[in-house]
């Protein structure tokens, strides 16, 4: 079982955090992370929608979720459970793809509040470092922010020469 | 799809940390050029670039050419596109949604703010 599996492997090694500080109170992010009617505004990268937002928005409540790429075909949907709720403070859940066997990671989403601008911290904890790596990859961070849309147009730029 | 060790492209992550090797890359996108080309652009010296250059070669990211006067440097798309697949992944899956939050947040804001006017004119 994946549990067992993980349960050798340090937790460092299978987890992820990502932060963003936003110029808005905790309860209004914390609503946007509740509500379909919100969820489908915003959730997923550019150009991949949420085309099915299934939210049973309660401990021991489940969700479920599909995006649509650009290609028009709907991806494999995946969900779990909401594992516990604590409103405006923070949402733990499980998530893993609706395949036979599909590993499932623990994400817990935490609102830091401060003078009106809150801070999001996503903690994403994989079930196996084989997991962790298939989604993220074997790179760690290192000062990668700053140089992602520098990066996007470096590359951008040489695609147009390999079609020129 | 995955890298199968992460030690070169945690070599192209510190080269790409920084805005000048950066901007040495973006120029090279364009096409190769020679270390005066790149030069001439900045407000760095030749000795700084060179250095520059090196961490970019040692990532592979770029390549010098044989030209025994000019060595034209060279992009290389390999471990570039390593790098971008990574970003690809669970990164730029929460960079792009949280981008779009930021948007969405300030739209709720602007509501709640509108509906606030309307109450205390009431």
């Amino acid at each position: 079982m994946p549990a067992n599996a993980a349960a050798s492997e340090s937790i460092a090694d299978r987890e992820v955090v990502i932060t963003r500080t936003y110029d808005a109170p905790a309860r209004l992010l914390f609503e946007a992370w509740s509500k379909p009617e919100h969820l489908m505004k915003w959730f997923g990268p550019v150009g991949w929608p949420l085309t099915l937002c299934e939210v049973d928005f309660r401990k021991g409540g489940r969700f479920r979720f599909a995006m649509t790429g650009p290609d028009g075909r709907q991806n494999t949907p995946f969900g779990g459970e909401y594992l516990e709720i604590v409103p405006n403070r923070w949402i733990v859940y499980d998530n893993g793809f609706e395949t036979p066997g599909a590993e499932k990671m623990i994400v817990t989403v935490t609102y830091d509040e401060k003078g009106g601008s809150t801070t999001l911290t996503i903690h994403t904890l994989f079930a196996s470092v084989a997991m962790r790596n298939e989604h993220v990859g074997g790179g760690f961070e290192q000062g990668v922010g700053s140089g992602l849309d520098q990066l996007a147009g470096v590359v951008a730029g040489m695609r147009a020469r390999e079609r020129s | 799809m995955i890298p199968a060790a992460a030690e070169p492209l945690d070599l192209v992550f510190a080269a790409l940390a920084d805005p000048t090797r950066r901007a040495i890359l973006a120029r090279l996108a364009v096409g190769e050029a020679t270390v005066n080309d790149l030069v001439a652009p900045s407000d760095l010296s030749q000795p700084t670039i060179s250095k520059h250059l090196k961490v970019l070669e040692r990532a592979g990211l770029v390549s010098r050419g044989r030209d025994a006067q000019f060595r034209p440097v060279r992009l290389e798309a390999a471990p570039l596109a390593g790098a971008a697949q990574w970003l690809g992944d669970y990164h730029r899956f929460w960079a792009e949604s949280l981008d779009q939050l930021d948007t969405y947040v300030k739209e709720l804001k602007r509501k709640e703010a509108r509906h606030a006017g309307k109450r205390r004119r009431k």
